[in-house]
């Protein structure tokens, strides 16, 4: 587990650029299931029977929040704007990644503390500007609007098979949705399954709502990451780091399928927490669950502590006992057989 | 060409104020073979002496110092998390959302607060205040984290270094980039006599250059330094200080030193007369170990040259390779200048 999402976090791929992703994710696929991407850039690896009147599909966004160029000043200075909810309190002086026709190590410009309120300075999205220390005319030769940037980070092991690093936001649910391709791989399903890792969560959903349409599964469960329990985040909105997931409830959501998964994770021991939501759930399930004529939709998430900051933790155990869940969900055939 | 490996070397090399063990350990090693003298003190400074081809007639003492900024284990709370106090003048908004590393073993950890999801739309503009962020090694409860870390332990920024195409991005070139051109010196043929320190706790108060100044009793002094620059699109032209790629910074002023007016104008000579950049600062701002040198005993003719270093007090400053090797080209000719008189 820890070498796959070793291996998708490392992949650059903010909204709208899955594609750099692409070549990571099928390696990585295309071991268990026939992967094929579809016109908005979905990666679709389908497993088991084809012919099977059930049909289950199973969704992890793989876009990551980041930043776009929008402009180059005659110094060489970059201009950017946020791709997706990204926290605007990380970005001081933070080190960048900027993907032009090379790699390039830039800097989050700040003013020096003697210059600036210190703390108190208040920051705008308007104000985002990359110095990556190269001349006006190297940076114009190599860097193009439209250009992706991505928050510098590298996979830190923390304590308790804890992982730290940018991306795991959604990286560790397509992670787990690998892995459970892998525990299925070799198995008789009992249905079509259609593993989706969609493009576009972050800014619109977009892969999620196309693909539902285009697949047109009889069930789905969405794999996101979800709040974990830290310092000033309120016990019902989270779930504690190594719980084994977060099972959302919610009215968007289908009882059967939330059931059968509450139901499994029982089963499997897991000590699973709950996020009941009084609407929609902030995950691509929102999109799925009325994509046709609506399609039974569930939520498990893996807690993640720092959500959307560069710094972004979660338990591999989490994720390992989340993939367990799913394979046995897909092996028993989903709601449908219930 | 200065040697950029020995100064990567310099800057993974971690050592807040008062635990520059790893910094020292690496100088020690490099310039044993070539200086005449060397001492530690009972602070932990490096003193060094190295005798060139003539014994000049006054004493010049060419001091940077090992420190860098970074912060402090102060508290481990019952779930587990490190609280920490900032060691130097950190530039407290670039702190949220850095990775570290605490104490001899480097432990890795990462600097959080409340997500941003769960704050008010107001409160989303806002820097957290730096007493309201903690540090997650992962660690369950405290007495995991108590397995791990103690209090007092040293926590660094984990922070990229890289140089290429002419610029260096990385932590603590303040001031190991100063250590690099004493050692560079320390390495080449002196035509004068010099008195060489690698100075402890400069950050917290300029504390290892007071006692090394009153152990050498130096006549003047060079202090080698990476100076804020702000030359950043939102600063207006006098706010930003100085320039990366504009040259050695020689300062007139700053908030702890009046610079010896003669040595300024000759420290410029110098950078002329070589052929290399200099610029001064456009505003009166930061301080350095001249502070604590120019007072020493009777008085101390000193002056600072400096590289100019944007976001200096952070996990992520740049240097370009132009001005760090016109310091060296202006601190070798100034020195030469002032010994020759």
């Amino acid at each position: 587990m820890k070498d796959i999402l070793y291996k998708l976090c490392s992949a650059d791929g903010i909204s709208g650029s899955e594609n750099e992703v692409f070549e990571t994710a099928c390696e990585l696929l295309e071991k268990y299931a026939d992967v094929r991407q579809d016109i908005n850039g979905n990666i679709i690896a389908e497993m088991g029977d084809k012919n099977s009147d059930r049909h289950i599909m199973l969704d992890a966004h793989i876009d990551r929040i980041g930043l776009v160029v929008t402009y180059i000043n005659d110094d060489g200075f970059i201009k950017a704007e946020a791709v997706g909810g990204i926290d605007l309190r990380t970005l001081q002086s933070s080190a960048v990644t900027v993907i032009g026709k090379e790699k390039i190590l830039g800097v989050i410009c700040t003013m020096p503390p003697h210059l600036s309120n210190g703390e108190d300075e208040e920051l705008s999205k308007d104000k985002i500007w990359i110095d990556t220390g190269l001349s006006a005319q190297k940076v114009k030769e190599l860097v193009s609007l439209g250009d992706s940037i991505i928050v510098y980070s590298e996979f830190r092991e923390l304590l308790n098979n804890c992982v730290a690093v940018s991306a795991l936001d959604n990286r560790a649910g397509c992670a787990v949705l690998i892995k459970c391709a892998e525990m299925l791989y070799g198995n008789n399903l009992p249905c079509r399954l259609s593993i989706v890792l969609s493009v576009q969560e972050e800014t619109s959903e977009l892969g999620a709502k196309t693909s539902a349409f285009s697949l047109s599964p009889d069930e789905a469960v969405v794999v996101d990451v979800g709040f974990a329990a830290q310092d000033g985040v309120p016990h019902e909105k989270c779930g504690e780091i190594g719980c084994g997931g977060i099972i959302s409830i919610a009215p968007v959501l289908s009882k059967a399928v939330t059931d059968r998964l509450i139901n499994i994770s029982k089963r499997l021991e897991m000590n699973c927490d709950y996020e009941v939501c009084g609407g929609t759930t902030g995950t691509n399930a929102d999109g799925i669950s009325a994509a046709k004529g609506g399609i039974p939709c569930g939520v498990i998430s893996i807690p993640e502590k720092n959500m959307h900051t560069q710094t972004e933790i979660v338990s591999l155990d989490d994720m390992e006992k989340i993939a367990e869940l799913l394979s046995v969900y897909v092996m028993e055939g989903g709601v449908m057989n219930a | 060409m200065l040697d950029y490996e020995l100064l990567e070397k310099l800057c993974k090399a971690d050592g807040i104020s008062g635990e520059e063990d790893e910094v020292r350990k690496i100088i020690l090693e490099e310039i044993k073979p070539y200086a005449d003298d060397i001492k530690v003190d009972n602070m932990g400074n490096v003193i060094a002496f190295k005798k060139g081809r003539q014994t000049p007639k006054k004493k010049l003492l060419l001091s940077a110092h090992m420190d860098e900024v970074g912060f402090i284990v102060t508290d481990i709370t019952n779930d587990g998390c490190i609280k920490f106090s900032t060691v130097g003048g950190i530039d407290k908004k670039a702190v949220f959302a850095k990775y570290v590393k605490i104490g001899k073993n480097k432990i890795s950890g990462v600097v959080n607060a409340k997500p941003v999801h769960l704050l008010k739309a107001d409160e989303r503009k806002k820097n957290p205040p730096i007493d309201s962020l903690y540090i997650d090694i992962g660690a369950k409860d405290k007495e995991e984290a108590e397995k791990y870390v103690s209090l007092g332990d040293m926590i660094v920024f984990d922070s990229p270094y890289e140089n290429k195409d002419g610029r260096i991005i990385g932590k603590a070139l303040d001031d190991r980039f100063g250590c690099l051109v004493l050692i560079e010196m320390l390495k080449q043929d002196l035509p004068y006599d010099m008195y060489f320190s690698f100075v402890v706790q400069e950050e917290i108060g300029c504390r290892g250059a007071k006692a090394a100044a009153y152990t050498v009793n130096p006549y003047c002094a060079i202090v080698i330094e990476a100076t804020t620059a702000a030359d950043v699109p939102f600063a207006e032209n006098e706010k930003k200080v100085c320039c990366v790629g504009k040259g050695a910074v020689v300062s007139f002023m700053d908030r702890a030193t009046i610079y010896d007016k003669e040595y300024y104008k000759l420290a410029i000579q110098a950078a002329q007369s070589v052929g290399v950049k200099a610029q001064t600062k456009t505003m009166i701002a930061g301080g350095n170990d001249a502070g604590a040198i120019h007072c020493s005993r009777g008085g101390v003719r000193t002056i600072a040259v400096s590289v100019p270093c944007r976001y200096l007090h952070s996990s992520s400053g740049i240097i370009s390779t132009d001005d760090t090797e016109a310091v060296f080209a202006v601190v070798n000719k100034t020195a030469e200048m002032i010994l020759s008189e």
